[in-house]
């Protein structure tokens, strides 16, 4: 039978090679200036290390390399500290559509961090910003993110970021929420997409409210 | 189906997970496509019910996409008389290592020309132990035809079959966590990669990190089988897509200078 | 009518916005599927042909624009498909990044539906 006796030599097929992982030492150094062969591993050795945070945001910014930049973004998630969410949540201003995206996903993995965070996003000068945060409101468990989604909509001037709060308590609103889209469409009567949005939002929280028939 | 009140809860779960991955506004209109069958929804959401079951030949297509596909592009890769490497991760119980072996050694003409290596991973040491027994019931071995039950299996009793020891002999069992790079690594890199119906379990973060330790697992090039329902898309960019007439999978790019 | 038959990919992280190009674009006649990123856009070009991609760029996974990239690197006639990017940006930097990954229109959001239908009517080739 072809098939390979177990008794053989293991796995000789040149695995990831446990030498070439860098201490911690060389780590740094290598975000910052290694081959991409090292900034790979540098990546995926630095959670545990002091300073990697910044390290790593810093790399990944200038990182050409799609899979190294991928490596360097899960790092910072797998780090899973304040400080990784400090160095993500600036890259949600980037004028790169890439590193807003790689900083959101990133952020979207934490959850439990992200959400002392959310509050300040959504009030943030940069349009962008408010939009991108809530989708981490999405994410957040508890009635806060939706009260704080309906206090954004009762202000907020960009249709966009709108749009993107209505379509959060498309899914996680209560009827709480259905005065306040009603105001909203009324501030942006004649914007098509807004009237469609808000409509199928209340519609989906009057349905999902009402009482259930009995089964 | 009918269920007791204390299934209701796993139930209502299911059903979430098949809105979500169909983008349903309302059960209504989830309901709707489940009656219109739209999509095969039928299919995934009795799949969504069984999903914890393994079975030998179970998503055959795949296999058929191994053995028309994926390894002619490794061997092209490769050369001539290059080891194959293969990984069934998590491998459970053995059915699908052992299925893997099984449809090589039927379907593939180049099966004798090759070393091919199989190797079996699981978190679980219990379900290890069972798959290095080798022994299975009928309901693992529905969906094989009698005559290779009858060639690579011996019966033991009223429902129990073992393996043939020459095939529990070809796969090498080891323990990993998909999540642990240290873990992980160890087994080497690999030509195929099986990862079927286990990173829907885990949480985004989880997720990606196991894809990311995943592609360290393979050649570049190498390919990654997850299971149907199951798409990178929502995963990872680490790989690219492959669309091949048996199944969708997904490849780490050839060619580039890390991992 | 010219429309039937032209198949049209939205590729847009939000459903509702899915759910909103669906209707005024299967109104006219198109035929529509959709995808939830960049990489999801990809898997389904990979099995389809389209006449037409209208394509957001915050998306998780991968941004539209390089998600056009990708597809301007495709063997042909994959590689030359119409692309619409929507983006709620409006800047000139934008516009030209847009241009630069391969874009063939651009337009602003919140879109109306009359845009769309005529900007999709035009970028199918479809005579007035």
């Amino acid at each position: 039978m072809p098939l390979i006796r177990k008794s053989a030599t293991p796995a000789a097929a040149s695995p990831p090679d446990a030498a070439k992982v860098p201490d911690a030492a060389n780590v740094l150094e290598a975000l910052a200036s290694g081959t991409e062969e090292e900034r790979w591993e540098a990546a995926r050795a630095a959670p545990g290390i002091p300073g990697a945070a910044k390290a790593l945001a810093d790399a990944a910014k200038r990182e050409t390399s799609p899979g190294v930049r991928e490596a360097m973004f899960t790092a910072l998630t797998r780090i899973a500290s304040p400080e990784s969410v400090e160095q993500l949540v600036p890259l949600l201003r980037s004028d790169d559509a890439w590193l807003r995206t790689a900083a959101l996903d990133s952020l979207r993995a934490m959850k439990s961090l992200v959400g002392p965070y959310v509050p300040n996003l959504l009030h943030d000068a940069n349009s962008d910003v408010r939009l991108l945060a809530c989708e981490l409101a999405r994410e957040q468990p508890g009635k806060e993110s939706a009260a704080l989604l309906c206090e954004l909509l009762e202000t907020e001037q960009e249709p966009n970021v709108c749009a993107s709060a209505v379509e959060v308590l498309a899914e996680i609103g209560g009827p709480e929420a259905l005065p306040v889209l009603a105001r909203c469409e009324e501030r942006f009567r004649g914007v098509s997409f807004l009237e469609f949005a808000i409509r199928i939002t209340a519609d989906r929280i009057r349905a999902s409210s009402s009482p259930k028939p009995r089964a | 189906m009918s269920f007791s009140d204390a299934k209701r809860y796993y139930v209502e779960r299911r059903i979430a997970e098949r809105m979500v991955a169909t983008a349903a506004l309302s059960f209504a209109s989830y309901f709707a496509r489940l009656r219109m069958d739209l999509d095969g929804e039928v299919e995934h959401f009795v799949n969504a019910f069984t999903v914890n079951e393994t079975y030998f030949y179970r998503e055959d297509h795949q296999l058929r996409c191994l053995t028309t596909n994926l390894l002619a592009e490794r061997v092209a890769a490769k050369g001539p008389s290059a080891a194959i490497r293969i990984w069934s991760v998590p491998c459970s119980t053995g059915e699908e290592p052992y299925s893997i072996a099984i449809w090589l050694l039927e379907n593939w003409p180049l099966v004798d020309r090759h070393e091919i290596e199989i190797v079996a991973s699981d978190i679980d040491t219990a379900v290890l132990e069972k798959a290095r027994e080798g022994l299975f019931g009928k309901r693992a071995l529905m969906r094989l035809p009698t005559e290779i039950v009858a060639k690579y299996f011996t019966p033991e009793g009223p429902d129990a079959w073992r393996i043939l020891a020459d095939l529990r002999d070809s796969v090498r069992f080891t323990q990993v966590n998909i999540v642990k790079p240290e873990e992980t690594r160890p087994n080497g890199r690999f030509d195929v990669v099986f990862c079927r119906n286990v990173l829907i379990y885990f949480d985004d973060a989880s997720r990606r990190i196991a894809a990311e330790n995943l592609y360290e697992n393979l050649e570049p090039g190498g390919f990654i089988c997850l299971g149907h329902t199951e798409s990178m898309s929502r995963i990872s960019p680490l790989f690219e897509v492959r669309r091949f007439a048996d199944a969708i999978v997904y490849r780490r790019p050839p060619g580039e200078r890390h991992g | 009518m010219a429309e039937a038959g032209k198949r049209v990919l939205v590729v847009d992280d939000a459903a509702l916005v899915r759910l909103y190009y669906r209707g005024a674009l299967e109104s006219h006649g198109y035929e529509v599927e959709e995808a939830l990123n960049g990489l999801e856009a990809l898997e389904k070009i990979s099995g389809a042909a389209f006449d037409l991609l209208v394509v957001d760029v915050n998306m998780p996974q991968m941004d539209g624009l390089t998600f056009v990239a990708k597809l301007r690197d495709l063997p042909l006639p994959v590689a030359a498909t119409p692309v619409l990017i929507t983006s709620t940006e409006s800047g000139p930097q934008d516009f030209a990044a847009a241009r630069a990954a391969g874009a063939n229109f651009y337009i602003t959001k919140p879109v109306t539906p009359e845009q769309l239908v005529a900007l999709a009517a035009m970028l199918c080739g479809i005579a007035p």
